[in-house]
């Protein structure tokens, strides 16, 4: 066999120089392992937070474009492009320790955990002012941000938390532990919670109110409709203001409301815990984990039901309970203007509905008529949903 | 049970489907082979059929012959060779198990390789016990490999492996849908979905539809699985996958088919009772589960039958 091999070598040593005769598989050799170094990958911790976003990048909500090192030339932007089809990790939540997110129409605000001055930070559309006055020269504001920028807001002190974020369609609520809340952007139907100014320019505007008590009570949770704002105080009362066209603000009368307002009716007597408040279709959940859906539109009931005036429970095989799992519950549900999320307590992101720029991250726009697992890598813990993109907070496996 | 009287009997019986237990290292063309040989030789060792007389007519011509049965030395086995050789039996498997698994396998003998044709197609589901190991990875991801890399794996828990296989096993439901065949719009596929797993249309794709980590004493540890369409090679790409997922590397080091429908181990026959009598008798239980569960054959929906 040697000879054979050294003659075939020796007659085109170019071609055959390392290739060898025989096919057979070499055995290892045990006692390598031994010397292979023991690798030793980064762990994360309890604590760390990972952000994923999908939808449409165009109004920089999704906060992707990163500005490029002024070498680089051609391209100002990093991450230049309209449509996040998948989801994709935020880099700016990685470099903070982003606590809270809140997505409003084509914004997205983020708290991050720190002691000093900039504590929010927003991207996306500025129309309103609703992320802040950010000028590059002096009487050009910005109308939309590609990439995060921090919001000014006077805080009393720096050791101030913020506790809770909600945005909506031009305006956006910080409630922090102890100073309250401090509202931005667009007052047109008193949404802010001050007085409405029919000549005020949103545009360009530095203003934030700052709502320290409602009825000498402390505030514990925020919500926000499309032009109208919720407000829970510690003894569980809700308080409204902002567009009451249509009676969402709950005091009784259709007219726009400047100040928070004690809601009528009969939540007066009883303790709110928690709020919500969406646009056409409406979630529900109960202990056992099963979702029910009401409302008009891509409800999860299958093609055929477009609209539906009483809660019907979409089934929850759809939602991964089969006999292989049956222990799967929905422990948290979101929704935006079309589309709806739900989340099991094993981490998975289930979503389904009316899929406007890709906002369902299934990787194409067609509509999905029942629930579908998104492909996060990463056990989801809640899901904001927006008109046309979606931010989820995510913890890491490992 | 047929009494077994002589070896046509016992021939015209051996007919169906019958459950093995293949061990590891032993390939499923092997135990095919050791099936059929033990077969043969024990319906040889039957009594056999009387040997055929030749017909010797002798004598003059011209005058009365003389009729004689003599014995036929063509027919006689010293001459002719045994009655029953391999290619008197055939066998087929259900679903191809890879050379280092081990566990449940279905073969058919004689007709019963129209059932396994019909029970592959069906695409009943299998489950496995699939064992690895942290702290080393290798080229082949089977323990038999070289291995490439070593890493620490001190960190990983009980509640992250759980974690990290309760995703992987939600993110097949996607693929469940779309190996289903049926169009994702349509109120029949949401009438169906709604009732449960769907079964794929193809061979093509492995689909997990159960995946659970069942013991884990580190480094070691075994998931529980239960698929469609999976392969050994797949089973341990799982396990890679699970390894670096969980920021260390694994390795397979054994996999074993505890079920495939309806066909579980205590069915399932050891190499020791690989003979005529034994596999006789499993064929009979087979043949019961069979009729039980019609759907295992021929199923008449898209659903998944366990």
């Amino acid at each position: 066999m040697n000879t054979i091999k050294l003659f075939v070598r020796w007659r085109s040593p170019s071609i055959l120089l390392s290739r060898t005769i025989t096919t057979k598989k070499k055995l290892h050799d045990p006692s390598e392992d031994e010397q292979l170094p023991i690798f030793q990958y980064p762990i994360s911790k309890s604590s760390d937070r990972r952000v994923y976003v999908w939808g449409l990048a165009e109004t920089g909500a999704l906060g992707i474009h990163l500005p490029r090192s002024k070498k680089s030339g051609k391209k100002a932007y990093r991450n230049n492009f309209n449509l996040v089809w998948h989801p994709m990790r935020s880099s700016f939540c990685e470099r903070f320790d982003v606590t809270k997110l809140a997505c409003g129409y084509g914004f997205t605000v983020a708290a991050v955990k720190t002691n000093e001055q900039h504590k929010v930070f927003g991207t996306g559309i500025n129309t309103d002012s609703q992320i802040g006055y950010h000028a590059p020269r002096i009487g050009h504001p910005l109308e939309m941000l590609l990439s995060p920028a921090p919001i000014y807001i006077p805080y009393t002190s720096l050791e101030t938390k913020i506790t809770g974020l909600a945005a909506g369609r031009a305006h956006t609520l910080i409630l922090t532990d102890n100073e309250g809340v401090y509202t931005l952007g667009n007052n047109a139907y008193g949404q802010c919670g001050r007085k409405i100014n029919p000549n005020e320019e949103y545009r360009g505007s530095m203003a934030s109110h700052n709502i320290k008590r409602l009825g000498k009570e402390k505030i514990v949770d925020v919500c926000c409709g499309q032009d109208h704002s919720l407000f829970i105080t510690e003894s569980g009362r809700v308080y409204a203001c902002g567009w009451g066209a249509d009676g969402q603000t709950g005091l009784g009368a259709y007219t726009n409301q400047g100040f928070p307002a004690l809601v009528k009716g009969d939540i007066t007597s009883e303790k709110i815990v928690k709020v919500a408040s969406t646009v056409d279709c409406v979630l529900a959940l109960n202990e056992q984990g099963d979702v029910f859906v009401w409302g008009f539109g891509l409800l999860g009931l299958g093609p055929n039901v477009q609209q539906s005036t009483k809660p019907k429970q979409v089934p929850a095989p759809l939602f991964g309970r089969n006999e292989f799992n049956p222990d799967s519950m929905i422990t948290n549900v979101a929704c935006g203007i079309g589309h709806l999320a739900a989340i099991t307590n094993k981490g998975d992101l289930y979503m389904w509905g009316r899929n406007r720029h890709g906002c369902l991250g299934l990787g194409h726009d067609k509509d999905q008529h029942f629930p579908l697992k998104i492909g996060i890598g990463a056990h989801v813990l809640s899901v904001k949903c927006s008109v046309d993109h979606t931010v989820a907070m995510c913890k890491p496996f490992t | 049970m047929v009494q077994i009287r002589n070896a046509a009997v016992a021939y015209k019986t051996l007919n169906g489907l019958i459950c093995v237990y293949k061990p590891s290292c032993v390939s499923v063309r092997q135990v095919q082979h050791i099936i059929v040989t033990h077969l043969c030789r024990e319906l040889n060792d039957l009594p056999g059929r009387p040997l055929e007389k030749r017909v010797e007519i002798v004598g003059p011509t011209n005058a009365p012959m003389e009729v004689k049965l003599v014995p036929n030395y063509a027919d006689d086995p010293l001459v002719c060779g045994p009655r029953y050789i391999h290619e008197d039996i055939r066998c087929s498997w259900a679903t191809h198990l890879g050379l280092f698994s081990s566990g449940v396998l279905l073969l058919g003998i004689n007709d019963g390789t129209k059932l396994t044709y019909l029970l592959n197609t069906a695409r009943p589901t299998r489950a496995f016990k699939v064992h690895g190991q942290f702290g080393k990875g290798t080229d082949t991801y089977f323990w038999n490999g070289k291995t490439v890399e070593r890493a620490s794996f001190g960190h990983v828990t009980r509640a992250k492996i759980d974690r990290v296989v309760a995703h992987i096993q939600a993110a097949h439901q996607k693929t469940m849908y779309e190996l289903s065949g049926l169009h994702m719009d349509s109120q029949t596929t949401y009438d169906i979905a709604s009732e449960g797993l769907l079964r794929p249309a193809n061979s093509k794709l492995p689909v997990i539809y159960g995946i659970k980590c069942v013991h884990f004493d580190p480094p070691n540890f075994t998931l529980e699985i239960q698929s469609v369409n999976e392969y050994d090679k797949y089973l341990w790409t799982l396990v890679h996958d699970l390894g670096v997922q969980l920021k260390t590397v694994a390795h397979c080091t054994a996999v074993q088919c505890i079920r495939q429908g309806k066909f579980t181990l205590p069915l399932a026959l050891l190499r020791k009772h690989w003979q005529m009598e034994h596999l006789l008798n499993n064929m009979d239980q087979c043949r019961q589960i069979l009729e039980d569960n019609e759907n295992l054959l021929r199923p008449k929906s898209a659903q998944l039958t366990i």
